[in-house]
């Protein structure tokens, strides 16, 4: 694949980008910030063969996943059967006690999971992380796609690669069939969201109401949108891009201002589908990350497909051991932190910072994970005309309608410091479009 | 996408006010500007009267740095087409991501006139991105209340700034009977009476501008 053409005009796509508003919010001493999300042409290309390998395992993983937080809220049976310890259930934040007997419509909790992988040197893929709550980023290589075919044609002509320009078809398909009846909201908190421009954008592009709060009601056991002549409209899908402590003041966090009152309560009775479900967190903890493939084993009676990063609790004496005893070749993770926040590494702690932090392991144990530092296949990116390698991962995107859908694409973030790891566009990174080739 | 709640219609209509508003002033800044070149060059102090801004400014150069490009200072230009921005960015889903790129462009060319070396000239790419916007708006926007309720903004808007530098006769006029007109089709509530005395402003001669201007401003109800 010759990327010349691309990167060629680069910049003319970064600036289209920008003029879309192409963006995400960032807060710094108080003080909201809207910054562009730097776009690098040189595509992460993924083979027919290896992204097929790739997607029979998150449908597997996200299918476990799925049965995981039914259980949990219902029957609970991997807990009576001991393969997951309760307290990392009911010491969590994420599991959300209000949950508990409330059927989803379609038994759907995770509509969209956004899995983090990671490629090693050696060219195996890990699961780094698997993010059940409020997933964002497909919006990104969606639009840059879309100018990329426009600005290189030739490119796209010349390789066969899965349109990614119907993430919006998915999304819809998975709101069409968890929907009972009624409109479907895409629920922000607001432009001075992080995301507020994916939020805006799949509006668009599914063809939704993008609502905050102030503009659904709940009435008689059922969610209405108003318009401005005061008429009601029933809404059967809320596609809310706001944490569960902040959607109904009667049920969760009582000073909520960018919920609805009530919506809970027509949730529970099956009148409006969630998505994400509410109580997701319980199964995209950190901690609970580590019992993954038992689950899968447990639920799906298979072997996982794909692996997890040699991951240790603290919690497990041996664990324990093998940490104190490999603490420099770790990296320590605080489960209640995301954005690459609270992420620890051994070997750059001072004597004293791992003492400290091996007493705070032994106080906490539920608190942190450590995991082997994989060394990530470096991909390339343009900086000043030279292609440099750098740190990448892969958020791959796994819908949930009838049947898991995999979004043949994804969001390969970079970090643009050659001496980092982490690549989340919070703390400066840029993103790639994922090209998965059709042969 | 039938249903448009009251958040949204407030949104579209300061879009439309907001973005008329910049468009308006650019054109009338340029000409009030251009006669202070070889007339008195405390000019800006009429204009800022008409536009019923308090005048700050310390002189002539002040003014057309400050009231063009100064985002903190509250009535200028700028500041209104941050306005204009704030209603658009919450829009794309109404408006579509194209028409909604033409505010963000303005922005754009705003910060570029501001450190030229002869920004006033350069104002005219603002004016251009919301001409663009505003040709986008009728030709992509396929819901014909989000169109008019935009417009009506717009109307509302050039209105009352002809009224307030006394344009002639015809053009208020047009812009009453483009109002009446775009207002009879939908639904947003309006007070007719506003619009019959509106009506009948621009046929008694000479034009009661201060008039115009009351009644404009109240024709929508709250």
């Amino acid at each position: 694949m010759d990327a010349t053409d691309l990167y060629k005009h680069a910049d003319t796509v970064n600036e289209l980008l920008a003029r879309y508003g192409v963006k995400f919010g960032v807060y710094k001493n108080n003080v909201f910030n809207e910054q562009l999300f730097p776009f690098d042409a040189i595509p992460r290309v993924l083979e027919h063969e290896e992204f097929a390998l790739l997607e029979k395992g998150l449908k597997q993983r996200v299918k476990a996943l799925n049965l995981f937080i039914k259980d949990i809220y219902s029957h609970k049976q991997i807990l009576r059967d001991k393969i997951i310890p309760e307290e990392f259930i009911y010491a969590g934040s994420g599991y959300l006690a209000e949950c508990d007997g409330v059927m989803p419509p379609q038994g759907i909790f995770t509509h969209i999971a956004g899995i983090d992988l990671v490629q090693g040197k050696d060219s195996a893929w890990y699961i780094l992380e698997d993010n059940l709550r409020v997933p964002s980023g497909a919006s990104y290589p969606m639009i840059a796609r879309d100018l990329c075919r426009r600005s290189s044609p030739k490119t796209f002509q010349r390789t066969d690669i899965d349109d990614n320009r119907n993430y919006a078809d998915l999304l819809r398909r998975v709101m069409d069939f968890v929907n009972p009846g009624g409109h479907v909201a895409i629920l922000t908190p607001g432009r001075f969201n992080a995301a507020y421009f994916e939020h805006s954008y799949l509006a668009e592009r599914t063809g939704a109401h993008l609502v905050n709060g102030s503009e659904l009601v709940a009435e008689n056991d059922h969610l209405y949108f108003i318009d401005y002549s005061g008429r009601k409209e029933p809404v059967g899908v809320v596609y809310r891009r706001i944490s569960d402590e902040f959607l109904d003041p009667m049920t969760f966090n009582s000073n909520s201002l960018i919920g609805i009152p009530h919506l809970f309560d027509i949730y529970r009775k099956g009148h409006v589908a969630i998505m994400n479900a509410p109580g997701n967190g319980v199964a995209d903890d950190k901690g609970i990350y580590y019992f993954v493939p038992k689950m899968i084993k447990y639920y799906l009676g298979e072997d996982p497909l794909l692996q997890n990063a040699p991951t240790y609790l603290p919690y497990y004496k041996e664990d324990m051991d093998y940490i104190t005893k490999n603490f420099d070749h770790l990296v320590l993770k605080d489960v209640a932190e995301a954005g690459g926040y609270g992420v620890f590494f051994g070997a750059k702690l001072t004597l004293k910072e791992k003492a400290d932090f091996k007493a705070l392991l032994r106080a906490e144990p539920r608190r942190f994970i450590a995991q082997e530092i994989i060394d990530f296949k470096d991909i390339p990116i343009m900086e000043k005309g030279e292609a440099v390698p750098r740190k990448a991962d892969l958020r791959a995107f796994v819908l949930m309608a009838d049947e898991p859908l995999v979004w043949h694409s994804g969001l390969t973030r970079f970090t643009r410091n050659p001496d980092s790891f982490i690549v989340n566009s919070s703390q400066g990174g840029g993103f790639k479009d994922t090209w998965v080739l059709s042969h | 996408m039938g249903i448009i709640s009251l958040e949204t219609t407030n949104r579209l209509y300061w879009l439309g006010r907001y973005s008329e508003r910049v468009y308006t002033t650019i054109l009338l800044f340029s000409r009030g500007y251009d006669t202070m070149i070889d007339g008195p060059q405390s000019d800006y102090a009429t204009f800022c009267k008409k536009l019923d801004i308090p005048d700050i400014y310390t002189c002539c150069d002040d003014f057309s740095t400050d009231y063009c490009f100064n985002k903190d200072n509250p009535d200028s230009i700028y500041a209104n087409l941050v306005r204009a921005y704030d209603n658009a960015i919450l829009l794309r889903q109404d408006i579509g991501s194209d028409t909604l790129s033409y505010i963000q462009l303005a922005i754009y060319e705003m910060n570029k006139a501001k450190s030229s070396d002869a920004p006033l000239i350069e104002l005219q790419k603002v004016l251009d991105n919301i001409m663009a916007f505003w040709g986008m708006a009728e030709d992509n926007i396929g819901n014909e209340q989000i169109r008019n309720i935009l417009k009506i903004g717009k109307r509302i808007e050039r209105i009352d700034l002809f009224s307030r530098f006394k344009r002639p006769e015809a053009d208020i006029s047009r812009e009453v009977n483009r109002l009446t007109a775009r207002l009879v089709r939908t639904s947003i509530p309006y007070r007719k009476e506003n619009i019959d005395h509106l009506n009948d402003l621009i046929n008694h001669f000479p034009i009661n501008y201060a008039k115009i201007i009351e009644e404009v401003d109240t024709v929508l109800e709250e």
